[in-house]
């Protein structure tokens, strides 16, 4: 039996798909979706004739079939950074608030900043970043080393 | 009706009998953002009767600030020529060891990153830090150079000493170039996409008390999470147009890295962000009514930082209610707008203050003198000519976009020129062809010039100072840029001939 990644609570990882004029017609990603029965969440997504680059996110404990299953199909996979916010450090100013094109970061009722890194469309943005009179906001490698591991493999392997 | 009043109702109270209710712990004290909505719920006059004392609070990057330190001697002393801190150049302004540090002056090996600012923040923190010093050598100061470790127990005095704090209100910024420039005022992304601001509205201390009937030298304040002092008007003060400053001075050994922070604008530089809060005794009816001020009644300009003049283009006026709902309308136009100064922090200085002022440990002093009403922010008197672009620039020589390579060359060849700027009918840019384009399309047997020419073209306003045009030309390694108005049209092109000859001429 298959695992079910539709229900509780998911750990996500994110991805960055790169694809070529070659495949850019093709549904893979639906495709990926039926096969493996997971979710694979877009979140951004930039295709027409000549390519796509699309930003993605799939349950941690399917990643390494989906992206093998992706690099298979002539996808470039490769882990974005993400974006993250150090409270201690933040000074609640808001100088990175209105340069947030998703609505990611806002001031809460208390005047406070909060990141939604839900939201965040990660380091393939990073307006933010350079932001900071504080330096707070840093642009990280995802935790997942295992994964971080095979796609920087992955990807050496393919140049 | 018509009854006498047994007691006639006192209309003022003074700064000596409120210190006297602190001292009992019961003088009541508001913070500005509370006074206000406890004159909307009930009266002015309520207010008054009820309100001791209202605190105001402000957190925001302050760049003319700094500190003031005194080392002590060495054996054998040395009267201090140079000298850096954790590689941050500091001044040698007086004697053999007093120092000042800038918070702009920024680190020699981490510039931008690390600067006066963060020095300050260190050392408030306890933190160790490199002093090197060198000098000349004197017959009574012998010494040639110095390296050393210090901690702030180390110093005689650690004084923050800031000459410009507290601005009354500030700017509010946008930027319509086509690129992202980063200022003062923070990351300002291209044709106005997004606006910035500074200042806590109506939580700022002069803002409170406008007619600085209770602010002058000598006013004891809130200062970096320290008792400090006001000692007079900031530089730059201007009363009239609402444009108030503050001079500031506290015992900076005393103060908290929360209130203190270093801070770093890309590309722009280092500062310091201070927090500044000011108690606004309520000695009449008049100050009930001032601390009641709203952040609609306080207005600023949105002003166009594209443009690198001191005059730059006013485009909207707005309140300080509109800068804090994260959106402004600058003519059809929305954008979204966020601060730089911590509205979070101004309110916890305020609430700070007032806490300090129910337990009895901070009580309110009169000014020996209050800010001055009457002084002008002058601009600069300037003996030397400046150079803008109009100034340099010649008549370009254009074609259009339909013609020849063949022509074009000939054209270059009988102007004399390296640069042909391509408009359309109404005389506006559509690009730009080098003498090299048509030597390499000539090369290659291309005969048109619409598949030659350079369509992005870098271009200058007439208005521009001549050093931003010639640094465009340097960072994108090219040779001339076609100069054009608002609407594009061509008025002629400057190149960086032009400039050199210009820059010989001074020299």
């Amino acid at each position: 039996m298959s695992p079910n990644y539709w229900e509780g609570e998911l750990e996500m990882v994110r991805l960055l798909l790169r694809f070529s004029e070659e495949i850019v017609d093709q549904p893979i990603v639906s495709e990926l979706i039926l096969e493996f029965k997971a979710p694979i969440n877009i979140i951004t997504a930039l295709v027409n004739s000549k390519g796509g680059e699309v930003l993605a996110e799939v349950p941690q404990e399917a990643a390494d079939k989906i992206v093998k299953a992706l690099r298979k199909r002539g996808v470039k996979v490769s882990l974005p950074k993400l974006i993250e916010v150090d409270a201690e450090k933040c000074i609640s100013c808001g100088s990175c608030v209105a340069l947030c094109p998703v609505e990611a970061i806002a001031f809460d009722e208390h005047a406070s900043v909060v990141f939604n890194k839900e939201k965040c469309v990660g380091s393939t943005c990073s307006a933010c970043v350079d932001a900071c009179p504080v330096r707070a906001i840093k642009s990280v490698k995802q935790t997942n080393h295992e994964l971080s591991y095979t796609a920087a493999k992955g990807a050496l392997g393919k140049q | 009706m018509g009854e006498l009043k047994l007691k006639p109702q006192k209309n003022t109270r003074t700064i000596e009998e409120i210190n006297a209710k602190i001292r009992k712990g019961d003088a009541q004290v508001l913070t500005a953002e509370e006074m206000k909505k406890l004159v909307e719920s009930s009266s002015i006059e309520v207010a008054f009767k009820e309100v001791d004392v209202v605190t105001t609070g402000t957190f925001g990057a302050m760049c003319s600030s700094g500190a003031v330190i005194n080392l002590g001697h060495s054996d054998p002393p040395i009267k201090i020529d140079k000298a850096w801190m954790n590689d941050v150049p500091v001044c040698h302004p007086g004697a053999a060891v007093d120092l000042y540090i800038g918070a702009t002056a920024m680190s020699e090996t981490q510039a931008y990153e690390y600067g006066g600012g963060h020095l300050i923040e260190d050392l408030v923190k306890g933190k160790e830090v490199e002093l090197r010093a060198t000098a000349y050598g004197t017959d009574c100061y012998p010494r040639n150079s110095i390296r050393t470790n210090l901690t702030k127990d180390d110093l005689n005095q650690f004084y923050l000493l800031n000459f410009r704090n507290g601005y009354q209100r500030y700017n509010c910024a946008v930027n319509s170039r086509d690129e992202t420039i980063y200022t003062y005022m923070g990351k300002l992304l291209p044709k106005m996409r997004n606006a910035t601001y500074s200042g806590a509205g109506e939580l700022n201390p002069l803002m409170n008390d406008p007619d600085y009937e209770t602010i002058g030298i000598g006013t004891r304040i809130f200062l970096g999470g320290a008792q400090g002092y006001i000692i007079g008007e900031g530089t730059q003060h201007e009363a009239k147009s609402q444009n108030g400053t503050l001079m500031v001075r506290g015992d900076a050994k005393k103060m908290s890295p929360e209130f203190l922070r270093g801070a770093s604008f890309t590309r722009y530089g280092t500062t310091l962000y201070v927090g500044l809060g000011v108690p606004i005794p309520i000695l009449n009816e008049g100050l009930a009514k001032k601390t009641a001020i709203r952040d609609e009644e306080i207005f600023t300009n949105v002003v166009d930082y594209g443009v690198p003049r001191r005059n730059r283009p006013k485009l909207a006026k707005v309140s300080y209610k509109e800068l804090k709902s994260g959106a402004i309308t600058v003519g059809d136009k929305k954008i979204r707008v966020s601060s730089l100064s911590s509205l979070k922090m101004a309110r916890q200085i305020a609430t700070t203050l007032k806490k300090w002022i129910e337990e009895g440990t901070f009580f309110l002093t009169a000014p020996v003198e209050r800010l001055p009403l009457d002084t002008t922010f002058k601009p600069m008197k300037q003996t030397e000519t400046t150079s803008f672009v109009k100034n340099v620039m010649q008549m370009a020589v254009t074609c259009k976009e339909t013609e020849e390579v063949r022509t074009i060359a000939e054209r270059i060849v009988s102007k004399s020129v390296n640069h042909i700027v391509a408009v359309d009918n109404a005389g506006k840019l559509i690009g730009i062809v080098t003498s090299w384009d048509v030597t390499r399309a000539m090369a290659q047997g291309k005969t048109q010039l619409a598949d030659i020419m350079t369509r992005r073209v870098f271009t200058a306003k007439p208005d521009e100072p001549l050093e931003m045009a010639s640094k465009r030309m340097a960072e994108h390694n090219i040779s001339a840029l076609p100069v054009i108005n608002d609407e594009k049209k061509v008025l002629g092109i400057v190149t960086s001939e032009d400039v050199a000859k210009l820059l010989g001429r001074r020299t």
